[in-house]
């Protein structure tokens, strides 16, 4: 969001998914469609079906780089020395469109200035990519008629997110490729609606519809529309809370929606203390998880088939959804619970139904204001900007090169590329980096709860690695194994893959047994403070006693279903 | 002659949707509503994938099946075009197992109307205590037979990565093939 947000002026997807069938060429980054957006994936490939050309920056082979026609194979955590060089070749060799960026864009002599260092020889000795393959992907890249570059969470997730994001922006700017259909630059979301949340303002610096709550105006028509003071301060960041709860004494209170940070936070033990050290700890969810056994009231929530509402899809579509069937015992609508909590707590909130709530919101809202239901009824999604209820939707933005910055110009930006925070050592001589599998959404709170994917892939789940380090270490496929990081230790089940690069390990995030997040390291990035999911240094040993590990793993699985009651709801569930 | 599913590594993204197809369509519960927390879930075709290819592997239902070859029993037979395996009189020898060159059958529990079976006579010796034994047969693809639609894993691919391959499409593919072929003899003089 920051990066995009400093270079373009607007967070989001530049360009909409559907346009990816028509580019040229897509410059995939940090990003593996398959296991994330099948979707998606599925617009990649018929791209490629239609002549398009494919160049994936990856560590790993993703489904991308099986049918790319250039693969730049970089070593975790180098992201910002490739992307300054990509910078660099298309300076030196002149391949940037020198029209569009005297007129669209500014800060090019200093771009220049900071890339200069960066020849692909140089990046080379960081990126472990050959520098002739970095000349040729950009040779690629800025000859293309429409070129788009989609990114995912292989560039956010790292200490150095928002400087990357913002060099990818730059290439964007420098080959023009931006204010027309299949072009642009698409940070494609980690989850369902991620975009939607944003749209509404669950960031701690603006309100619904990205207006700051520093912007003294924005705040008083919030303030006039729900008849209350409200706080002009900037308000803490997500990971920034483990900090405030254990060292600074700042924050008391968690209110925890659909989110289940003991699973996928970094550095699981920590989040544990700091829920246990708050004095109160609400969780509203639809099933039991680790994050509610530290709660001190559980407000059981309604899924999505039992409630209506609006989704904003990657590509900033709001999609209206209805409810499939009625809900069962006492969970409720989130939108109601907290209706009752607001009341209360003394502000008596009370809406009829979500078209009420959604018609409030797009009346603040200058950039949504034109959604209305039965405008999204009639044309099935509509992608924001949309202004009034006669517009038809923004399926691209920067329409004439005109950039959502303060004076409307895009921002090249590049700096020093900086190693990731952790590295591997003697001790813990592999990487580790958290991945998506397809089988399984999210935190598997509810796949996890889904018979048929519980049965393609279930506890504890697994840890890639090479078959030259599995061979080392004298482990075989599916073996059971140990796992440590400095923070913490799991038992996982190894996947000896010839995907992944001698050195490396990947784990996803779902699992309670072979749970990453115990690994994982608590750095962030400075700005948007996200953190470094995509490398810390690990260890791997093997289990000599594979049927007392296979007990011990069947053990604490039943353990923790136990401690979550999760036999009561499926005994409850066959009356 | 046999018809075969056969997947498109380059359009594969490996999202095994149709191993989960695959089990929905072989069911004789509907696995979504049941409340059972044991399913039957042994998917007829396997997701692989290596660093050159993903696909999934299932029967080719050869013309001579090697399975069915190595049969004592004469349960695989060729019918309405499908190497089936009549798994009410598989033993569970495991041969065909052995004899298939492509690993397209698998061991599994056997169950009828969601109720596994057990062993007819045998039983198992636990410590002394006499047990029932799970019936297990062989298992593999039978092209969805007198499933409407055809093979459920075609249906459901994303990327329409999977295709029938018949007679008819091969003879049209044949003919196509030699009329290229043809064309490219146009140059080719013998003097």
């Amino acid at each position: 969001m920051a990066g995009l947000a400093q270079s373009l002026g607007n967070g989001a997807m530049s360009n909409s998914i559907p346009e990816i069938e028509n580019a040229d060429l897509l410059l995939i980054f940090g990003y593996n469609g398959a296991d994330s957006h099948p979707i998606v994936a599925r617009r990649i490939i018929k791209a490629k079906e239609k002549g398009a050309k494919v160049i994936v920056v990856d560590p790993r082979i993703t489904e991308s780089v099986r049918i790319a026609d250039l693969w730049l194979p970089l070593k975790g955590g180098t992201n910002m020395a490739l992307v300054n060089a990509c910078g660099n070749v298309l300076i030196n060799e002149a391949l940037y469109d020198k029209e569009y960026v005297s007129k669209y864009t500014e800060g090019l002599e200093e771009y220049k200035t900071a890339v200069a260092k960066y020849t692909p020889e140089y990046a080379e000795t960081i990126t472990g990519v050959k520098a002739d393959d970095i000349r040729k992907a950009m040779r690629e890249y800025a000859g293309a008629k429409n070129a788009m570059i989609l990114y995912g969470m292989g560039v956010c997730q790292f200490s150095q997110a928002v400087d990357v994001v913002r060099g990818l922006a730059s290439l964007v700017l420098l080959t023009g490729n931006l204010g027309r259909a299949n072009v642009g630059i698409g940070p494609v979301r980690g989850q369902n609606n991620v975009q939607g949340t944003c749209d509404m303002g669950t960031l701690p610096d603006v309100f619904p519809g990205y207006q700051a709550v520093t912007d003294a105006k924005a705040r008083r028509k919030f303030e006039k529309a729900w008849g209350v003071k409200l706080s002009g301060r900037i308000g803490y960041k997500l990971t920034e809370i483990p900090h405030l709860v254990l060292h600074k004494d700042k924050v008391k209170a968690y209110y925890i929606m659909g989110e289940d940070p003991v699973q996928s936070d970094p550095n699981a033990g920590e989040v544990r203390e700091v829920l246990d050290k708050m004095e109160l700890v609400i969780v509203q969810d639809i099933f039991m998880n680790k994050t509610a056994l530290h709660a001190d009231v559980i407000l059981p929530a309604t899924s999505w088939g039992e409630h209506e509402g609006v989704y904003s899809s990657a590509d900033r579509g709001f999609q209206r959804f209805k409810k499939a069937v009625e809900p069962k015992g006492e969970c409720k609508p989130d939108w109601q619970i907290i209706c009752e909590i607001a009341t209360a707590m003394g502000y008596e909130m009370k809406y009829k139904d979500t078209e009420e709530i959604w018609d409030e919101m797009r009346g603040l809202c200058p950039s949504f204001a034109g959604a209305s239901y039965q405008r999204l009824d009639e044309l099935g999604s509509i992608q924001w900007p949309c202004p009034t209820e006669e517009h038809t939707g923004t399926p691209y933005l920067y329409e004439g090169n005109q950039f959502s910055t303060p004076n409307g110009k895009g921002q090249l930006f590049a700096c020093d590329w900086r190693p990731p925070l952790e590295l591997a050592d003697e001790e813990f001589p592999l990487s580790l980096s958290t991945v998506r599998e397809v089988g399984h959404y999210s935190v598997r709170t509810m796949t996890g709860n889904c018979r048929a994917l519980q049965q393609l892939a279930d506890e504890p789940g697994y840890v890639q690695l090479s078959v030259e380090d599995a061979e080392e270490l004298n482990i075989k496929d599916q073996e059971l194994i140990r796992i440590s990081s400095r923070r913490g230790s799991v038992m996982a089940r190894a996947l000896v893959t010839e995907r992944v690069k001698k050195g490396a390990t990947y784990m996803t995030y779902q699992w309670w047994i072979g749970a990453c997040n115990e690994l994982t390291s608590d750095h962030v990035d400075p700005i948007t403070k996200t953190p470094e999911f995509k490398y810390c240094a690990v260890k791997v040993e093997r289990i000599k006693d594979q049927a007392w590990a296979e007990q011990h793993v069947r053990d604490e699985y039943d353990k923790l279903r136990k401690q979550m009651g999760v036999n009561t709801l499926l005994s409850r569930d066959k009356e | 002659m046999n018809s075969f599913v056969v997947a498109a590594p380059n359009k594969c993204i490996g999202c095994r949707t149709c191993e989960v197809a695959c089990v929905v369509a072989h069911s004789s519960k509907n696995m979504f509503t049941s409340t059972q927390r044991e399913i039957e879930f042994n998917p007829r075709l396997s997701v692989i994938k290596t660093a050159a290819v993903s696909a999934p592997i299932q029967c080719r239902h050869c013309e001579n099946a090697p399975c069915a070859n190595a049969c004592s029993e004469g349960c695989i037979v060729n019918t309405e075009g499908v190497i089936y395996i009549n798994q009410r009189t598989c033993i569970g020898c495991k041969t065909c197992i052995v004899a298939c060159p492509f690993g397209a059958i698998d061991m599994v529990s056997c169950s009828e109307d969601g109720e596994k079976k057990q062993q007819t006579g045998l039983k198992c010796d636990d410590s002394g205590k006499l047990c029932i034994k799970e019936k297990m047969v062989a298992n593999k693809c039978d092209l969805c037979l007198g499933r409407q639609g055809g093979p459920a894993c075609m249906e459901v691919c994303p990327t329409d990565a999977l295709r029938i391959v018949n007679s008819d499409g091969i003879a049209g593919a044949t003919r196509e093939k030699r009329r290229r072929s043809v064309s490219g003899l146009s140059c080719y003089r013998v003097n």
